[in-house]
């Protein structure tokens, strides 16, 4: 999945370690591939800093929820959980009914390093593979979303009419607010969601 | 320092910071029933809109790759096949779509 982010970083002109130490340290999938895409377009890089504080605001919302969730752990270890909080093991963790931090760490811990990792092979295997296998690739990590939601949309109408109103409005503020639209559409569809869907649809108390 | 080594230590404090507040803080924070539904609530609109309308640019030339990337997704989810399967015939049935595009 850190393919698709190699892709660009490469044909910005970084160099392997760039890009392979920008997965592990800022570890952000939409902020790298804009950060990259910024530094092939020439930003300077204080433009390049402010989009990423911007694009990965949203990471607050999702470190809050998940810390919320788990109940055995303490500062040193909330703190490593909160580094590779993302997307998807956020949104992983969140479905599942665990409160562990072991699991979290477990999930998010596997996500980053596979992050780091699909960089590593994408700056060494770019050149060889063909554009369609790349391009394929790009769909792993929408697979990924698609296979998480898709049990809670088949469970509950309710659910799937939120999806449905969700993915409609990011979809026009995305046309006006650009990166901002998708923080803005998760908490909007929240707030919508607070009237449309009962309580005993959403899962049970961990959270 | 150059100036990689700016964006990449500038990216990662100011990614770091916001996903940091919440360890150092979570103790004190505790939410009424209200604001947790609100929490419970927002993986499944997280999701809906990282998928929509970021799926469509999956491939910048040819946007249905990725509507039908997604819709094989849903449909091998609905059949409860599981997640890394999922992930790996997805992109395995998209080279195949990949390859019988040149002949439209």
């Amino acid at each position: 999945m850190g393919i698709g982010y190699a892709a660009i970083a490469i044909k910005a002109g970084m160099t392997p370690l760039e890009t392979i130490s920008m997965s592990f340290l800022v570890y952000a999938g939409a902020g790298q591939i804009i950060a990259a895409s910024m530094v092939l377009s020439g930003a300077t890089a204080m433009a390049i800093i402010l989009t990423n504080f911007v694009v990965n605001l949203r990471y607050f919302v999702m470190s809050t929820c998940v810390l919320n969730q788990i109940e055995d752990s303490n500062t040193p270890l909330n703190i490593l959980a909160a580094h590779v909080t993302v997307d998807e093991s956020f949104a992983m963790f969140s479905l599942s009914e665990d409160s562990s931090i072991w699991t979290y760490l477990g999930i998010a811990i596997t996500a980053w390093l596979s992050w780091c990792l699909g960089a590593g092979i994408g700056v060494v295997l770019l050149d060889l593979l063909p554009v369609i296998v790349t391009n394929s690739f790009n769909i792993s990590l929408y697979a990924l979303f698609v296979a998480i939601l898709t049990p809670a949309v088949k469970e509950s109408k309710q659910i799937a009419l939120l999806v449905l109103i969700t993915a409609v409005l990011n979809i026009v503020l995305s046309q006006f607010l650009g990166n901002w639209s998708l923080i803005v559409s998760t908490l909007v569809g929240a707030a919508i969601g607070m009237y449309i869907v009962d309580d005993e649809y959403l899962i049970s108390g961990d959270v | 320092m150059d100036y990689m080594a700016v964006v990449i230590l500038g990216c990662a404090v100011v990614t770091f910071i916001p996903r940091l507040i919440p360890a150092l803080f979570i103790d004190k924070l505790d939410f009424p029933p209200k604001v947790e539904k609100f929490l419970n609530l927002i993986p499944y609109t997280a999701l809906a809109a990282l998928i929509c309308p970021g799926v469509l640019t999956v491939d910048n030339q040819l946007w249905y790759i990725g509507l039908i990337g997604a819709i094989v997704a849903a449909g091998l989810a609905w059949k409860k096949v599981p997640l890394g399967a999922i992930v790996i015939l997805t992109v395995v049935i998209l080279i195949a779509v990949y390859s019988i595009v040149p002949f439209f």
